[in-house]
């Protein structure tokens, strides 16, 4: 039923064209490494170890909470019941027998790192990589955490829109006359309000969270999709494939997902990079704005705010980290994107370098 | 037209079927105008026959196609297959009598998905109407290729690994599918090469007699049209205006503008060169005819009485056969 989950020659053509321009293949390669690797962030950017090999038992603390007295620890007063300190274990454990798996970059990204003589925010050094933000916090860390919710933001907003773009689109395609009509004007209403203002009012309401940012982002980010669904849908629909299936008797569902949707999916792949680039870009300047993820969570729009504070003039780590993430990873969507486009190109000959 | 066959042998019967194109001026403003596409149609196929819808482009005989397989609903008329009108019928007996009347289309490179197999596409038309087993199902599509000289292993292959005349054997094939008895071909051979639309015409002529099928032909190419039709039916902005057996139509001539055609259809004998006079000016629009004989404006035997009154589509009698009708009030004069 579902034919376009098969690749057909066509789409297996174009594939091939696309793993044969190097420079989106591998930005896609090494995206998709970030992106997979993101997922393992707890494991890479966390203060609790990754393993803890003690007293003849291992511990696995990543999700789980141990507190001091587990591993026979006590803090500066001797109390021993607050969350174990597994920074700490290397030296306790040397020549015990114990030992501990630490992450590379042994700091989570909300944790206040007051070590250090100066008050933070501190330069970089062998401790903190990229330095500690003026709340002491690690800037790889919260670099690393503002990724994986950046990326995964922009993919599900983009995937969200997608379904409910095609929809829409097709079925003002498909349908044609009254509904195509009426729902385009309620489109250029709806499209015609400002998104900033929308987002702003909701944040007054209630503290916005990611599924709500979700929410209201999908509810403007679907109508660029119904425009390209729309056309390509009554350029499919005239074709004589889809006349043909009509006079067999044919099903209005059967034509539209076998014999248009199929034929009208290029410019979804092909918009997908641009979208997410898009998502990407909305998410920091909502952040960067204030209205976006609430406070102590990590993004990169929170980051380049606090890098551009007055009070943070000088500290050049704290704006260079983020900002550099920032066009490092769009730089690639966007390579990724313009060769796909290339690829997804009928006629094969043109070139837009 | 008078019945003149046996109720049995008919197939299909039109009476005064018509296509009406409303023309907007805009969402909220009336309708302005309505383009006659197909204007009071009537005529009869008869079973086992090849009936040839004739006239240049614009003349409303690709509508007529595919209102006959109801790819739209006709405005008004009456259209009986089988003894049945099927202008009053349910959704569920529309999609019962789409197994007996199957199109085959103009473009070869257009009617066949590019993102499904060969098999896939000759199968469809029995996945819709659930005919058998699928292991049934594609047996009887390897049948259907094998007829249409294609062999089974290409079941798998794509279209666009087929030339032309291959894509629409594929097309024909598909229409096979159902065991149709009658076949509206759009124009089938117009975008093939000379060599292969041979090929497809044979092929055509063989699958009539072996499957006892009727087609309903639309083309503009008069030779094919003398080499495949039993009767002919010339149209010009959507009404016929000559109709007869093939003799009738080619030999004994009635219509002007039947004239013009087989004068304009090109001879291949350089001998003859010259005597072609091809119609002049353009077919008017179906939005606005002109009064009375709407071929008057191009006609080189108009007078006044053309204006003034649409021409009856009368029998021609004399030497002709009594299926001779002709809509020209000079016929018994040119």
């Amino acid at each position: 039923m579902f034919g376009f989950f098969r690749l057909d020659p066509i789409t297996r053509k174009r594939l091939r064209r696309f793993r044969g321009i190097k420079r989106g293949w591998y930005a896609l390669l090494i995206l998709l490494t970030a992106t997979v690797l993101s997922l393992f962030a707890n494991f890479i950017a966390n203060s609790r170890a990754i393993a803890v090999y003690y007293e003849g038992r291992l511990y696995f603390p990543t999700f789980v909470y141990y507190d001091m007295a587990t591993f026979g620890q006590e803090d500066d007063w001797g109390f021993d019941d607050s969350e174990a300190d597994y920074r700490r274990m290397r030296e306790e454990f040397a020549g015990t027998g114990n030992w501990v798996l630490m992450p590379p970059i042994p700091f989570d990204p909300y944790e206040n790192d007051f070590t250090y003589a100066d008050p933070p925010p501190n330069p970089p050094d062998s401790r903190h990589l990229l330095g500690t933000d003026s709340q002491g916090r690690d800037v790889l860390a919260r670099l690393i955490y503002g990724f994986r919710i950046s990326i995964f933001f922009a993919l599900s907003l983009t995937l969200v829109s997608q379904i409910i773009g095609t929809i829409i689109g097709c079925l003002q395609g498909y349908l044609a006359a009254t509904f195509d009509i009426l729902s385009q004007r309620f489109i250029e209403i709806w499209s015609s309000l400002p998104f900033l203002y929308v987002v702003i009012l909701i944040g007054t309401l209630v503290t916005p969270s990611f599924g709500l940012l979700l929410f209201v982002m999908s509810l403007f980010a679907w109508i660029g999709i119904t425009y390209y669904m729309r056309t390509e849908t009554y350029r499919e629909k005239a074709r004589e494939y889809c006349l043909a299936a009509r006079s067999m008797g044919a099903s209005p569902f059967r034509i539209v997902f076998k014999h248009i949707l199929p034929n009208a999916l290029t410019p979804l792949v092909t918009l997908t990079p641009f979208q997410i680039v898009a998502a990407i870009f909305a998410l920091t300047a909502l952040d960067y704005l204030g209205y976006g993820l609430p406070a102590p969570t990590p993004s990169w729009g929170e980051m380049i705010d606090q890098a551009l504070q007055p009070a943070n003039r000088g500290y050049l780590w704290l704006s260079l980290s983020p900002f550099a993430a920032i066009t490092i990873t769009l730089t690639l969507v966007t390579l990724i994107g313009e060769s796909v486009r290339e690829a997804f190109d009928p006629k094969p000959y043109a070139r837009y370098r | 037209m008078s019945t003149s066959a046996p109720a049995s042998d008919l197939l299909l019967e039109s009476r005064d079927l018509t296509k009406h194109y409303p023309v907007r001026g805009g969402f909220f403003s009336r309708q302005a105008a309505v383009v006659r596409a197909v204007d009071g149609l009537s005529f009869e196929v008869r079973r086992g026959e090849t009936i040839a819808l004739v006239g240049e482009s614009g003349c409303g005989k690709s509508t007529l196609g595919r209102v006959l397989v109801r790819l739209e609903d006709p405005t008004s008329g009456l259209l009986r297959f089988g003894g049945v009108n099927t202008t009053a019928l349910s959704r569920r007996e529309i999609f019962a009598l789409r197994r007996k009347i199957q199109m085959i289309f103009q473009d070869p490179y257009s009617s066949l998905n590019p993102r499904m197999t060969i098999g896939e596409i000759v199968r469809e038309p029995l996945e819709i109407h659930r005919m058998g087993r699928r292991s049934e199902q594609e047996q009887r599509v390897e049948g259907l290729l094998a007829e249409v000289g294609l062999s089974g292993e290409m079941m798998s292959r794509y279209p666009h690994e087929f030339s032309g005349g291959q894509r629409q054997r594929i097309g024909i094939a598909r229409a096979l599918a159902l065991d149709p008895e009658l076949i509206v071909a759009d124009e089938p051979l117009s975008a093939l090469d000379v060599s292969v639309q041979a090929q497809v015409i044979n092929l055509l002529v063989r699958l009539q007699r072996e499957h006892n099928l009727t087609y309903v032909l639309i083309s503009h190419d008069l030779m094919v049209v003398e080499y495949l039709s039993d009767r002919v039916a010339i149209m010009y902005l959507g009404k016929i205006v000559e109709t007869g057996t093939r003799e009738d139509v080619f030999e004994r001539t009635a219509h002007p503008y039947t004239r013009a055609l087989i004068a304009s259809s090109p001879v291949p004998d350089p001998a003859q060169r010259g005597e072609a006079r091809p119609i002049e000016g353009e077919i008017p629009s179906p939005i606005n005819p002109p009064a009375g004989c709407a071929f008057h404006p191009r006609c080189p035997f108009a007078i006044d009485e053309c204006r003034m009154a649409v021409p009856p589509l009368e029998p021609v009698g004399k030497k002709s056969s009594p299926e001779h009708f002709a809509a020209c009030i000079r016929k018994h004069e040119i």
